[in-house]
């Protein structure tokens, strides 16, 4: 990885001397940053409307002139957000440490010891990566409610996720990286495999380790469909489920759904506003050709 | 590999060791479904009842059903999304990655939409393109129409809605990533490339494109499986119902509907199948250039 945060520092701009240029330049990227955003923001001005202020007007109505916190008191009352909000994270925080360690398991062995099977095992990893996920939730259903018994909550989300191929495949690509030496040195030091993955590949790997988690948790936070058929309850629905609740709930009620979605967006942005650099530098590791 | 004085059977056993937890749980939450969902595809069930055997009655089915072929073709236009994608976040990338003031502030936003989850955006597109909507409002006020666009609630639009917002939410997303390859590329590239006269148009054709080469590869996988599975957005843009005619159905969708919504969970595993068969096609191809492009390093 060190090799990568060298050549993001060694990116060079040319001296700029051209202020015209630059200023276009600030256009498009002013202009495609309004496209990005705009929807936020709108659902943000709606959510601040107080009743006298129109949703609906052309031309549209911006600024809230009569900015008011109701309706997310509204929300907030008639919702159990706060419960929403402790369902994804629960959910996600324990899918997020289970399913790194387990893919940086099974990472290990593919990388660097050579068994027999290994590359039968690791096509038929790369072959779950096409098969589509839903392809699996009839059955998935089927063993929650009659096996499991994890059916309307949390385990539900956890357990069928934690073995995610691609995170094997990302991982196994940091773990090759690792001096086959160092592990020599470990091993001629007496250290066991599992020591030598705890103490000698894992830290050398962080920065990927940290991709696979950033990565693990995002996706997990905004899960969807499986969810969707996994928590009935209201106390138990996770965000994204809790916020397709909030259209049926409000149905047109445009203010309140406003508010709902800029709740749960908030703090996931600010989330990954702390852990961006992280998550850029993981993206670039995972990717080299 | 050196072996070491350890007892034989011991290091034999140890990869298997480290790969079980996964194998296991890859065993009962891929492999066995991917089974059942075969054996349910010849039965009728509801889930609460036992499956009964009904032969090739679900495929018989399939072949005369109007929705799933046009859930099919929904499906197979939806992968439009990811040229579009490639050639937008590309050129996104490319836009950013330059030393302006405040360019880090812009990178973060244009992620947003990736970090924020479809439920979330999907509301808030829903509410844009309404009848009584932000769209609308803007498109009477400017005059450009008389009457208020059916966005939504016209079968012309739906998809391409969805698609529109797939792609605005991928593009940011995506180019992070064409954004890093960009870093990879020597910057004497493009040094010899201007020395050699070449325009920034030419310099981006002639050494940004082949630098991001492998970028554009994996892009191009993980953008096309993500449209053939597309769900959230159908669900969230149409209120659940797939919108009107049917217009914006996925295979995805309709394998939801079927299975959990009408309870035909023989007919949505023969759906899944076909779903299977039509991803598998179309990735035969893409994996095995992944896979070259992940044994060169």
């Amino acid at each position: 990885m060190a090799t990568i945060e060298a050549a993001v520092s060694l990116v060079r701009a040319r001296p700029r001397r051209r202020p015209l240029r630059t200023a276009a330049w600030y256009v498009v990227l002013v202009g495609m940053a309004v496209v990005t955003v705009f929807p936020f923001a709108w659902m943000l001005l709606t959510s601040l409307k107080g009743p006298n202020d129109a949703i609906f007007s052309v031309p549209p109505q911006f600024l809230p002139s009569d900015p008011t916190i109701d309706n997310y008191v509204r929300v907030w009352n008639q919702l159990p957000v706060a419960r929403f909000f402790l369902n994804s994270i629960v959910a996600s925080v324990a899918l997020t440490i289970l399913g790194t360690l387990v893919t940086a398991l099974a990472a290990y062995p593919l990388a660097k010891m050579r068994f027999r099977g290994r590359d039968a095992i690791f096509y038929l990893l790369l072959a779950t990566l096409i098969v589509p996920v839903q392809l699996t939730y009839i059955p998935s259903f089927v063993l929650a409610v009659k096996v499991f018994n994890y059916y309307d909550s949390l385990p539900a989300l956890i357990l069928p996720n934690l073995a995610a191929a691609f995170n094997i495949f990302l991982l196994r690509q940091a773990f090759r990286g690792v001096p086959n030496e160092l592990l020599d040195a470990a091993r001629i030091d007496g250290a066991n495999e599992i020591r030598i993955w705890w103490h000698v590949m894992l830290p050398i790997v962080r920065p990927s380790l940290v991709t696979v988690a950033i990565f693990s948790f995002v996706t997990s936070w905004n899960d969807f469909l499986w969810p969707s058929l996994m928590l009935p309850t209201m106390e138990n629905k996770t965000l994204p489920v809790g916020l397709a609740a909030l259209q049926g709930v409000f149905s047109s009620d445009f203010r309140a759904i406003a508010a709902g979605v800029t709740m749960t967006v908030v703090p996931i942005l600010v989330f990954f506003i702390a852990v961006q650099r992280y998550f850029v530098r993981g993206l670039a590791g995972a990717i080299k050709g | 590999m050196i072996a070491l004085n350890r007892p034989l059977a011991r290091r034999r056993f140890t990869p298997y060791l480290f790969l079980a937890p996964a194998l296991v749980l890859l065993g009962i939450f891929v492999a066995y479904p991917i089974a059942s969902v075969v054996f349910y595809s010849f039965t009728e069930y509801d889930i609460v009842r036992d499956p009964v055997w009904v032969g090739l009655e679900n495929y018989e089915r399939l072949i005369d059903d109007a929705t799933f072929w046009k859930a099919l073709t929904n499906s197979l236009v939806y992968l439009l999304v990811t040229p579009i994608i490639i050639g937008l976040s590309i050129a996104l990338a490319i836009a950013v990655n330059r030393r302006l003031r405040g360019i880090h502030l812009f990178r973060a936003l244009y992620y947003v939409p990736a970090v924020s989850g479809s439920i979330a955006i999907g509301i808030s597109w829903r509410w844009l393109f309404d009848t009584n909507g932000f769209f609308n409002g803007m498109l009477l006020a400017a005059g450009i129409i008389d009457e208020p666009v059916q966005w939504l609630a016209d079968p012309a639009f739906v998809l391409p809605i969805a698609m529109l917002l797939t792609i605005w939410a991928g593009i940011g997303y995506y180019a992070v990533i064409f954004l890093a390859g960009l870093q990879n590329i020597p910057e004497d590239l493009y040094d010899a490339a201007r020395i050699d006269g070449c325009t920034d148009l030419q310099t981006h054709r002639h050494v940004s494109l082949p630098g991001l080469r492998p970028q554009i590869v994996f892009v191009a996988v993980i953008s096309s499986l993500a449209a053939l599975k597309v769900f959230d957005e159908i669900y969230v843009l149409t209120n659940r119902t797939g919108g009107i005619l049917d217009s914006g159905v996925t295979m995805v969708f309709y394998l939801w509907r079927q299975a959990f919504r009408l309870s035909e969970a023989g007919y949505a595993s023969a759906i899944a199948i076909a779903l299977l068969l039509v991803t598998l096609a179309f990735s035969i191809v893409n994996v095995r250039i992944l896979e070259r492009g992940s044994e060169r390093d």
